[in-house]
């Protein structure tokens, strides 16, 4: 019975959940909050996965040891929980196997980017804007390409951050604007979003069909955004960083582009309107205390409940069972 | 920080060379500026050339090195590289963080065309640090 109620909140927190909380547009006032949220339901997915498949395994041995499997249950059962746990088994080997290729993929496309971009650093062109707007510190993590496009991120890791930034951006935006810009990236390593980036993207990459993956993706990369908007709205105000948006997002070849620039424009417009509406005094203290608290709440409920409504009774059945 | 910034140096001299250059005379003009070793210098090419954006050419009983591609090369590669294309959604975006997400299609096929340009013919390109044909 365990086995079955740890399948059916898997399913559930694995589709439904994450589709609902997807379509959420209150979690757009309180990033953070939802991001906890965001990731204790993917943790309590992959939990609940792993649950069911121990406890369906557990099932050989602690019911009344000593009959064949086959004699206790049936053939039914036995091939029931067999397919159950074979299942869970190769779920679980599937998203560490992945887990573990995009580590070492993105880590080394990061060192290739970080060695490139020390490479073909353009000094010059950023000596007038390191110093004023990030002092020291923010000038050490600073390269500017010199080429055609206008690109700005960030390459986050362990082997030291870079702030990446084209002379184009330098040249288009004002001053307070690539402030802005400069602020956004900033927040994004300093609270290693990267991190939280990377787990849903090997849940999306191990699993990218039937469960809601992609739309877990999508949203949580959304909510970093907001969350790195917040940051860099403090420091700059919301206008630069809209503007600096609106800028950098305009798409020059309209129509021309596939699915996947619709949906990028469709996320910076909204975040411009986010922008926008944001109260004035927002910029300096958080607002929608009770929203925030509400999904800090239902983040320790959705881990929280599960672990003392089936698990704590799963597994002291267990031990006596073992024990006795 | 000191070894990136010899790094990019020894880039500079070997792409305003030319024509490919022995450890020797890549010393000379550095030497010519600066104090620093011989050893140094040849170490640094050795780093270039592991990264791959250095080629080395054996010629006799010295090797010669030369920039694997021109300087405006590199920058639309590694910015293809950065923008990852039009596709949103694959593993590679995990890598980098943009300030806003995607391309253009106009800027993707700008970076495509001037890859291509480059690309094209071998030795003339028109950059001011890219090497006289």
């Amino acid at each position: 019975m365990t086995a079955f109620w740890f399948a059916a909140l898997a399913v559930l927190l694995a589709g439904p959940v994450p589709a609902l909380l997807a379509r959420a547009r209150w979690t757009w006032q309180v990033p953070r909050a939802a991001l906890v949220l965001w990731q204790a339901v993917a943790l309590a997915a992959v939990l609940a996965t792993l649950g069911a498949g121990l406890s369906s395994l557990t099932m050989l041995f602690t019911e009344q040891p000593g009959l064949p499997f086959l004699a206790r249950h049936g053939l039914a059962q036995t091939t029931l929980i067999g397919l159950g746990t074979g299942f869970v088994a190769v779920v679980t080997v599937r998203f560490w196997a992945v887990a573990a290729l995009v580590a070492v993929r993105t880590r080394r496309r990061r060192r290739r980017h970080r060695e490139m971009v020390d490479l073909l650093h353009h000094r010059d062109a950023s000596a007038a804007v390191d110093r004023a707007l990030l002092g020291e510190a923010g000038a050490r993590v600073l390269r500017v390409l010199t080429g055609p496009a206008r690109v700005a991120y960030c390459v986050p890791g362990v082997g030291g951050n870079r702030v990446v930034i084209s002379d184009a951006v330098l040249r288009e935006l004002s001053p307070e604007e690539v402030g802005a810009v400069l602020a956004h990236e900033q927040a994004h390593l300093r609270a290693r979003h990267d991190l939280v980036l990377e787990a849903f993207t090997v849940l999306h990459a191990a699993f990218p069909r039937v469960v809601s993956s992609r739309a877990a993706l999508d949203t949580v990369r959304l909510l970093v955004e907001m969350l790195a908007d917040d940051a860099a709205r403090r420091r700059t105000g919301s206008l630069p960083l809209a503007r600096a948006l609106v800028q950098l997002a305009s798409a020059p070849g309209e129509g021309a582009g596939g699915q996947g620039e619709l949906r990028v424009g469709a996320d910076a417009l909204t975040r411009v309107r986010r922008l926008a509406q944001a109260q004035p005094g927002a910029d300096r203290r958080p607002p929608h205390r009770g929203l925030a608290a509400g999904a800090y709440a239902a983040a320790v409920g959705v881990l929280g409940l599960p672990t003392l409504a089936i698990a704590v009774p799963w597994l002291s059945a267990s031990w006596r069972a073992l024990a006795g | 920080m000191a070894l990136g910034e010899l790094e990019r140096d020894v880039m500079d001299r070997l792409w305003a060379a030319g024509t490919p250059l022995t450890v020797r005379e890549v010393h000379e003009q550095l030497a010519a500026h600066r104090k620093i070793a011989y050893t140094t210098v040849m170490t640094v090419l050795d780093r270039l050339a592991k990264k791959g954006v250095v080629r080395q050419a054996r010629e006799g009983r010295a090797f010669r090195y030369s920039p694997s591609a021109s300087r405006e090369q590199m920058v639309a590669g590694l910015m293809l590289d950065a923008l990852g294309g039009v596709d949103a959604v694959d593993t590679r975006q995990a890598a980098l963080v943009h300030f806003v997400g995607g391309v253009s299609p106009a800027e993707a096929a700008a970076l495509r065309d001037a890859l291509d340009a480059l690309s094209r013919p071998q030795a003339p390109s028109g950059g001011e640090t890219a090497p006289a044909p």
